[in-house]
């Protein structure tokens, strides 16, 4: 055990291992365990909570105070919970200017807004300079289920499997202004996901969502064959990617499935449904690339396969450490 | 070991550098590496670099190869229609 | 590539491959070509390809990171290198793992950006991290004479270079090596050209293709190497012409020539082999980075017990190796097959484990 990298913090397979021993400093009795986004903590209320640090802190389609309440909802809404009260942390770096801070506030409040959600409490400090990379942000989310949460032990083989929009355009945007790469028309999928699921969480047809963030789609569906011990098969040409995503994909040598969705939901939903579930979801404006991409399996349990554009099958898992351009 | 990524060169500087677009990235790249880079040049680039043009046809060579593959799995080809 | 374009290119495969056949691909960017589009599974049983030493970064030596590490830790030193880098383990850590203590190393995806950051940072100290085969030198070769021309004093590089025929031939000579075809990589040859392979089906007797990177340029040259192999004839051929020259690209091998000399060079894995390195030149030695601060790349013994050797050459597979899975994994990398993220040991420990995958059609 040596110390902290950033490949631990990236959403992959090392992530999964890091929170797993951090968990076991806790007894059995003080963890209300889940696996899932977010947690029940009574019949009526769900609880989650998220930290966001992100750099740079503005970027197209977003900055950190919308993609703040947008993930810290998201963790509910896929759940099928509708989000009701935020709490706040805000932990900032000293020498931050204060209207860029407000800034970010008043981003943060308008998604509230949109998604008619109470701040309901907050706590600020200021920190010397060097210890945080100018601010941090952590979100509470509490919200109420409108039926039976939805969570992937519903999930059976057989099912279908959908993306609500193209994939990969967070982490491409990220990634193409770290290494500072002008690409056109790109920009992150930040957006709140329970306006556009809110159809679907009554369906009972709908067994499961997630929302993919670090780590990207493969991680997602990764979690799930693992979690479920079933296996999943998805069709390469099927995925949608935008040309931005693909392109920086290119040349640094990332795979589109592994990089950060912030505004993207894997769904789950038996085959039955597919035609309504598909014709909802792409009746929203953060819809309309939706799309099914695969279906769960009985064979190769507790991993997920793809059918490739080449026509070939390859095997998809969880990014291992921190995304790195590669030359080779 | 080093994955290169098809550019295609839009303009040039004096000093060795060029920008080129690879679908919906333009850049800068160096064309250090090639002999006289023109505009429009479809470049394969690594690591920043342009190592070489590329020709948009296929050999005759290739060409000829196919023919050659397609005769080879005639038959089993079929069971795929 | 289109499936139908595959199914034709997997039939020719089948009818080819009436024996066991062994291929390496030489290339990483083959390795993980042929494993995100799945290739794979479009192979016919009896063909069997193993992949090479992977990447040139991965085949640093753990003496060669040790003092990068060591120099990358001294003050007012900003070190640059390419991405693939940051996770390549010395004895104690990686670059990555340096980063997060607080040292001042960066990304690059290009070298000229160093030159860019000498400029900037008139009072650091820039080293550029030159790693990679013929295909990454020729530009820390032009990094030197643009760095030489403008006279900068506070850029160098520490040149850890290495060249690809020399490793082949070192594959081709180790005991017991089984194999049969060598996949050869397009980028390297668009550098170098065809005469640096010849002496490979001519001194050994294995086959050898240039290929492209695309799915049907893979298999298009897998099926020039069963051929050749089929009737015993094994020869030097190209089926990326798209790309390469039969006399390759004289402008970048003139630029390496100018900067750097033939030495000798540890490969992680493999050991020392004779002229397969990089070093810079009297003339450009003030760019120098090993002699500007005297770095010692001294010349650590191979990890205990790491077989990359016998695997990188089909000797061995990787269960065989006793470190698989206890002393080495993805997350705790010994040799450059593990270091890899698709090389062999990588790729079996993360599917291998599992059991074999039979996926229906």
């Amino acid at each position: 055990m040596g110390k902290l990298n950033l490949g631990q913090g990236s959403g992959g397979r090392l992530t999964s291992e890091l929170i797993g021993k951090f968990k076991a400093q806790f007894d059995d009795v003080n963890i209300q365990r889940d696996l899932e986004d977010c947690t029940m903590i009574s019949p009526e209320w769900a609880i989650t909570i998220d930290g966001f640090t992100v750099s740079p802190m503005d970027f197209p389609g977003g900055n950190i105070g919308k993609l703040a309440i947008c993930g810290g909802t998201n963790d509910l809404a896929v759940r099928g919970i509708e989000p009701k009260f935020v709490t706040l942390s805000v932990i900032a770096e000293e020498g931050l200017d204060e209207e860029e801070l407000l800034r970010y506030g008043r981003s943060a409040a308008s998604v509230c807004h949109e998604l008619e959600v109470k701040l309901a409490a907050g706590d600020t400090k200021v920190v010397p300079r060097g210890t945080v990379d100018g601010l941090f942000l952590t979100v509470a989310s509490m919200g109420q289920p409108l039926g039976k949460p939805l969570g992937m032990d519903r999930i059976k083989p057989g099912d279908r499997l959908a993306v609500t929009t193209s994939i990969g355009r967070h982490g491409a945007t990220i990634g193409s202004i770290r290494f500072d790469l002008d690409v056109t028309g790109l920009s992150s999928d930040c957006a709140p996901l329970w306006p556009l699921v809110k159809p679907l969480a009554p369906l009972p047809g709908v067994r499961a969502m997630r929302d993919c963030t670090r780590g990207g789609l493969g991680t997602t569906l990764c979690e799930w064959a693992e979690g479920t011990g079933l296996g999943i098969e998805i069709d390469e040409s099927s995925i949608p990617i935008d040309e931005g995503v693909s392109s920086v994909c290119d040349i640094l040598g990332f795979d589109p499935l592994h990089l950060a969705c912030e505004g993207c939901a894997l769904i789950a939903y038996s085959p039955d449904d597919e035609d309504r579930i598909i014709e909802i979801l792409r009746a929203h404006p953060s819809g309309i690339q939706a799309t099914s991409i695969g279906t769960v399996v009985e064979r190769h349990p507790s991993m997920v396969g793809m059918r490739t554009k080449a026509g070939g099958m390859r095997v998809v898992d969880m990014p291992v450490g921190e995304l790195l351009p590669r030359i080779c | 070991m080093c994955l290169a990524v098809p550019h295609v060169i839009i303009d040039l500087a004096q000093d060795g550098s060029a920008m080129a677009k690879a679908g919906a990235i333009v850049r800068e790249i160096r064309t250090d590496l090639i002999d006289d880079p023109s505009v429009g040049d479809t470049v394969l680039v690594h690591a920043g670099f342009a190592i070489e043009k590329v020709s948009p046809e296929d050999s005759e060579e290739l060409t000829a190869m196919w023919d050659k593959i397609r005769e080879l799995a005639g038959e089993e080809i079929d069971e795929f229609r | 590539m289109s499936s139908d374009r595959a199914k034709l290119l997997s039939s020719a495969l089948r009818r080819l491959a009436d024996r066991p056949t062994t291929i390496m691909e030489v290339c990483g960017t083959h390795t993980v070509s042929i494993f995100r589009q799945g290739l794979r599974s479009l192979f016919p049983e009896n063909l069997k390809l193993i992949s090479g030493p992977g990447c040139p970064v991965c085949v640093t030596s753990q003496g060669e990171i040790d003092g990068a590490i060591e120099l990358a830790t001294r003050k007012n030193v900003v070190m640059a290198t390419y991405g693939d880098m940051m996770r390549v383990p010395g004895s104690n850590g990686t670059l990555g793992e340096l980063r997060g203590s607080g040292s001042d190393v960066r990304v690059v995806l290009s070298a000229m950006e160093t030159l860019r950051m000498a400029e900037e940072m008139p009072h650091k100290e820039i080293v550029f991290l030159a790693v990679g085969f013929e295909t990454t030198a020729p530009a820390t070769a032009a990094l030197l004479i643009e760095a030489r021309k403008k006279n900068l004093d506070n850029l160098s590089a520490l040149c850890l270079h290495k060249r690809v025929p020399p490793a082949l031939r070192a594959l081709s000579e180790t005991d017991g090596n089984r194999v049969d075809g060598f996949l050869l990589p397009g980028h390297v040859a668009v550098i170098l050209g065809h005469e640096p392979f010849k002496f490979i089906p001519e001194r050994y007797g294995i086959a050898c293709t240039i290929a492209g990177f695309e799915a049907d340029e893979i298999m298009l040259a897998l099926v020039d190497l069963l051929e050749q192999i089929g009737k015993n004839r094994p020869s030097l051929t190209s089926r990326y012409d798209k790309a390469v020259r039969p006399e390759g690209n004289v402008k970048a091998v003139d630029l390496m020539n100018r900067v750097f000399n033939t030495s000798t060079s540890t490969w992680r894995g493999i050991g020392p082999i004779d002229e397969s390195g990089m070093s810079i030149k009297e003339e450009y030695s003030l760019w120098d980075g090993s002699r500007k601060f005297d770095v010692a790349v001294r010349n650590m013994p191979e990890p205990k017990g790491c077989r990359c050797g016998e695997i990188l050459s089909g000797t061995i597979t990787p269960k065989e190796c006793p470190l698989f899975g206890t002393g080495c994994t993805p997350i705790t990398p010994v040799g450059p097959c593990m270091v890899s993220s698709e090389g062999t040991c990588s790729a079996w420990y993360r599917y291998g484990r599992k059991g074999d995958l039979k996926w229906e059609s």
